[in-house]
């Protein structure tokens, strides 16, 4: 309507190959950077920053690098540069064809105006393009976002220590957990963000999407980027490496730092856009005004959501599949029909026109596409939400249960020496149970070594455990299995022994002059005659002879075909017996005396435990090669280790905790989970088109009407808030409903259980764990997607002005 | 200083490269409390000129002064706000909202100040009750015959007792005793409440009526 009083004529051809153009320009500039190393060599030579403020700079810096590059005697290797200056002709040249492709309108040739000379209407007058101050707070806001963030990560989790190092202010400061400090900053850079783009839009009253891409892109992106670039360019390591020490710290906790960093950027933009939003919203007033009474009041009459029957059929739907509910609600349907029929009939014989209004009604009950598309997108957004608690809970579930079965096996903590044994234990862990928060300890020596059977061989741990005290640290008394015990481990001669068929006989026999100095006994060789049914007094010669005992795990035990009362040898490499060739093999016989089953594959397959004295005897160590810890409290671990190392006095003591031995595991857990998140996301933004596309079909049905209500008297900001309000009210009874669903689901996997293969797996059941916090986040997310879904649709409704949709008939 | 005035306000629409100028410097001066009648040919632009005068359209050029105020100059706010209060407007046609009741219809200007909601509902009813619809309160504007529907709109225009009526034709589609009834309303609330009235029309026995009648024909408004 509007088309002949526009300013522009677009040429298309030319804007879309402009645009082409410079987009691949853009990727050439992206492969430079990628191979940036040879050409921050030469930058850095050149003292240019490697950083390169964005595209602008890039293509400049590329083409000051052409001369220095012919004009170093010994040429580097410019993997980059080649790309770097095609890429950055390319990007100028496409924003000068996109340019070209935009002209002004001619002025209409229709005889002189009749209105030259009088004043301008005032809003025509005021109207400007571009606002260098809506930039400015766009840009300088998500750069200062930036900056804070990483000045306070910096500040709050290191202590005032390098503060102090720095200005001599000594004070000890506040010094958080690395991750609490980054909640609390980015808190802090969010709500930056968010102010600025509250700023910018109400100073411009408008959107100025312009002014926003221009300032993120060239303002916010080069901190994200140099960041990255951080671990690949070793010049930038060198110079920013230390400083920015905590940034990359937190960012290596989820074992990925670049996504990290590049997250952690979208959330800022997000919350730029927020703020954008909001501050349009309020620029028409002056003041926000977040009363939603009466927009409430409208969008809902526009888009019915909260109603029992979509409801209970969305949530059906999520927890039962489709076709279930469908079937249910075809029969009911018909024997609703049915009856509503017979009672018509009967009513029209007394009353007919009572008869044809219920007729009517009951014809008049279909529903209109639009609210076909809102059920559509409450169920899409459902789906969404609950896809993401469910895998989420699973993944913890899996999570909880590696962590139980590894602090199960592992100690929490280990104290060790950073070299040598620890002979002087005894008095060490005296003075480690002085230490508040430690409640059991337990001395080991640990190695690697060969198990040999009949004909099996392979490499386990072995680990030399103190029996008595053992328990404290771990559940190992725990998984043994029933017919063998701790006990075995110091009193072998207890154990009786057992015999497999042709057990008795040669193989043991044959084994007998690999046993290194079998300990003498004769007692417990009487004691097991005399148990032994079958064999009785046959068997007593030599092989029966008492031998030292091994704790094997259940894999292990299935792998090697061992059970309790076999003879098993163990071989170190380390021997410190000198053959004709130097040093040989130790070899040892052990008898196993139990097996243990912790439900973890790889320590049920790969760990065996003997007696602490016979590991001082067999490895020729003095003492223990350390302590296990138990701590009162898993997540205080690590300070509660710190604590042991300074109760002993620091160097040459250390002690680590289990996040710290096993720090990859639980980091790739995150990453995983993290990425899940990422992925299930991408249902939520499927289902975010669709309240786009069903908000959208709401304005254009709703054209007259807005018109119609800003006649009345409501201003942009609330046809604003009105759409927001329908979009908002999907985004909450699907996020609503995915929640319900979602914890149906974690309960029903939690109590009924989904079985699992147990060739596959080493768990019976789905683990499930509900972690509060994650799955409030799911649902925040989906509302925050939901809203952002309906700006753009919202911001649409509110630029129809009154006579537009008046008019459209 | 008038209490309402246009001056100098030019409105041209381009379609295919050709322009149509509807307005040409169209002054005018109108009095508190006036009633008047605006007549013209079809197509001469008084839809457009009441929209201008209502700031529900922009002028190309030219201002309209309300108390000697520029109307235009407002900020998003403020015209919401002056088109909310100081303006009734009946359009031509009668533009209700599908989805709310008569009575949810007329109560609406009030309910977008966020009035108290009993109050807003009684003042209302009484007002359909005035129109003669007391009996459709619960109707929704599909259930409502035409000439219902616009004595509905001229109700909605009247609730918050605007200083101004801006009122299109507001009899077009209603039989001669209605339209009467209508036309005595418009002049009840201008002698009762002093609102300023105007009112196009098409019927010349109305406009005749009138204490003050303009023409619209050839760009210009004229005292007719
Ligand atoms: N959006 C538009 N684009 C182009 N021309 C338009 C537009 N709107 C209105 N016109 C033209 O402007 C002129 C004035 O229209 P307007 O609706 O004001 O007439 P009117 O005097 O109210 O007529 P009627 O008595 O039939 O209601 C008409 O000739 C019409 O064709
Ligand atoms: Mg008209």
């Amino acid at each position: 309507m509007q088309s002949a009083e526009r300013q522009t004529v677009y040429r298309w051809g030319l804007v879309w190959s402009g645009a082409l153009v410079a987009f691949g320009g853009a990727v050439l500039l992206g492969v430079a950077v990628s191979r940036s190393n040879a050409w921050a060599e030469v930058s850095q030579a050149l003292g240019l920053s490697v950083m390169g403020w964005a595209s602008l700079l890039q293509s400049l810096n590329a083409l000051a690098l052409v001369p220095a590059e012919l004009s170093l005697k010994q040429p580097l290797p410019l993997s980059g540069t080649q790309y770097l200056v095609a890429g950055a002709l390319a990007w100028l040249g496409g924003w000068g064809l996109l340019a070209a492709g935009l002209r002004r309108a001619p002025a209409p040739t229709e005889g002189p105006s009749p209105a030259a000379g009088a004043p301008l209407y005032p809003r025509l007058a005021g109207y400007r393009d571009f606002y260098w101050s809506t930039l400015g707070a766009y840009g300088g806001g998500i750069l200062l976002a930036e900056w804070a963030l990483i000045q306070l990560q910096s500040l709050l989790s290191s202590g005032a220590q390098s503060v102090a190092q720095g200005e001599a202010s000594g004070g000890s400061g506040l010094q958080l957990a690395p991750p609490w400090a980054f909640a609390v900053s980015l808190l802090v850079a969010c709500s930056i963000s968010f102010v600025a783009g509250a700023i910018g839009a109400a100073r411009a009253r408008r959107l100025s999407l312009p002014e926003a891409t221009i300032g993120v892109f060239y303002l916010g992106l080069p901190i994200p980027i140099m960041l990255t670039l951080l671990d690949r360019v070793p010049a930038l390591q060198l110079a920013l490496g230390y400083r920015l020490r905590e940034v990359t710290y937190v960012a290596g906790l989820l074992g990925r730092p670049e996504l990290g960093y590049w997250l952690v950027f979208g959330l800022l933009v997000l919350m730029l856009v927020l703020g954008i939003n909001s501050g349009f919203v309020a620029a028409g007033s002056g003041r926000l005004d977040l009363r939603l009474g009466f927009e409430l009041f409208v969008a809902r009459r526009h888009v019915a959501v909260f109603r029992p029957s979509l409801l209970l059929g969305t949530l059906a739907v999520l927890m039962l599949g489709i076709i279930p509910p469908l079937i249910i609600y075809g029969i009911v349907r018909a024997v609703e029909a049915a009856v509503e029929r017979t009672r018509i009939r009967e009513l029209g014989l007394v009353d007919p026109l009572a008869a044809a209004a219920s007729l009517n009604r009951l014809k008049l009950r279909e529903q209109s596409p639009t609210m076909m598309m809102t059920a559509l997108s409450v169920g899409g957004v459902g789906v969404g939400v609950m896809a993401l608690i469910i895998v989420l809970s699973v993944m913890s579930g899996f999570e909880l249960d590696l962590q139980k079965k590894i602090l199960g096996t592992h100690a929490h903590a280990v104290v060790s020496k950073y070299a040598g044994d620890l002979p002087e234990y005894p008095k060490l862990m005296e003075q480690i149970a002085k230490v508040p928060g430690v409640v059991g300890q337990s001395p080991f020596i640990t190695n690697q070594v060969m198990i040999v059977s009949e004909g099996n061989v392979d490499g386990v741990v072995i680990k030399g455990i103190d029996p008595d005290t053992v328990g404290s640290v771990t559940d190992l008394p725990g998984y043994m299995l029933p017919g063998g015990s701790l006990e075995y481990l110091k009193k072998p001669e207890l154990l009786t022994p057992r015999r497999g068929p042709g057990g008795a006989g040669s193989p043991m026999l044959d084994d007998r002059p690999a046993g290194a100095a079998p300990p003498a006994g004769g007692q417990p060789e009487e004691a097991e005659e005399e148990i032994d049914p079958i064999i009785g007094s046959m068997t007593k010669p030599a092989q029966e002879q008492v031998l030292p005992g091994i704790i094997v795990g259940r894999e292990l035990a299935a792998a090697m075909r061992v059970v309790v009362g076999d003879k098993v040898n163990i071989v170190s490499p380390l021997g410190t017996e000198l053959g004709p060739s130097g040093p040989m093999p130790k070899s040892r016989a052990f008898r196993v005396v139990g097996v243990f089953y912790s439900g973890m594959y790889e320590y049920d397959a790969k760990f065996v435990y003997i007696f602490l004295d016979e590991a001082q005897k067999f490895f020729e160590v003095k003492g223990a090669n350390g302590i296990d810890l138990k701590v009162a409290d898993i997540d205080d671990a690590r300070r509660i280790a710190a604590d042991v190392t300074r109760q002993l006095g620091g160097y040459p003591y250390r002690s680590r905790d289990w996040s710290e031995t096993n720090r990859n595991l639980f980091s790739a857990l995150r990453l995983e989970k993290l990425v899940m998140g990422i992925i299930l996301s991408i249902i939520i933004i499927v289902a975010a088109g669709l309240i786009v596309a069903t908000v959208i079909m709401l304005v254009l049905e709703k054209r007259k009407e807005i018109s119609v209500l800003k006649a009345l008297g409501v201003p942009d900001g609330g046809i604003v808030k009105i759409f927001l309000a329908e979009g908002l009210q999907i985004g909450v009874a699907g996020g609503l409903l995915g929640l319900l669903s979602g914890l149906a689901w974690c309960l029903f996997i939690e109590k009924v259980g989904i079985k699992l293969d147990p060739e596959v797996y080493y768990i019976p059941a789905l683990p499930v764990r509900i972690e509060p916090v994650q799955t409030l986040l799911a649902v925040v997310i989906a509302v925050l997607v939901t809203y952002l879904a309906s700006i753009y649709p919202a911001l649409k409704a509110s630029s129809v002005e009154p006579v537009e949709g008046l008019k459209a008939e | 200083m008038a209490f309402l005035s246009i001056r100098n306000v030019f409105k041209s629409y381009f379609l295919h490269g050709k322009r149509i100028d509807v307005l040409r410097g169209v002054s005018l001066d109108l009095e508190r409390g006036e009633l008047v009648s605006l007549i013209g040919p079809s197509g001469a632009g008084k839809s457009t000129f009441l929209h201008v005068l209502g700031t529900l359209d922009a002028p190309a050029a030219g201002e309209v002064l309300f108390e000697g105020r520029s109307v235009f100059s407002m900020n998003d706010a403020q015209i919401a706000e002056f088109r909310n209060r100081t303006i009734g407007f009946v359009f031509q046609s009668h533009y209700l909202l599908p989805e709310f009741t008569a009575l949810e219809n007329v109560a609406m200007p009030a309910l977008i100040q966020r009035g108290d909601r009993a109050k807003t509902y009684a003042q209302a009813r009484e007002l359909l009750e005035r129109v003669g619809l007391g009996a459709r309160v619960d109707h929704r504007p599909g259930e409502l015959s035409g000439g219902e529907a616009q004595r509905v709109a001229l109700a909605r225009a009247l609730v918050l007792k605007p200083a101004i009526l801006l009122a299109d034709e507001p009899t077009g589609n209603l039989d001669p005793a209605t339209g009467e009834g209508i036309h005595q309303l418009l002049r009840d609330v201008n002698r009762d409440l002093g609102i300023t009235a105007v009112v196009v029309t098409h019927n010349e026995t109305l406009a005749q009526s009138m204490p003050r009648r303009l023409r619209l024909a050839g760009g210009q408004v004229t005292d007719a």
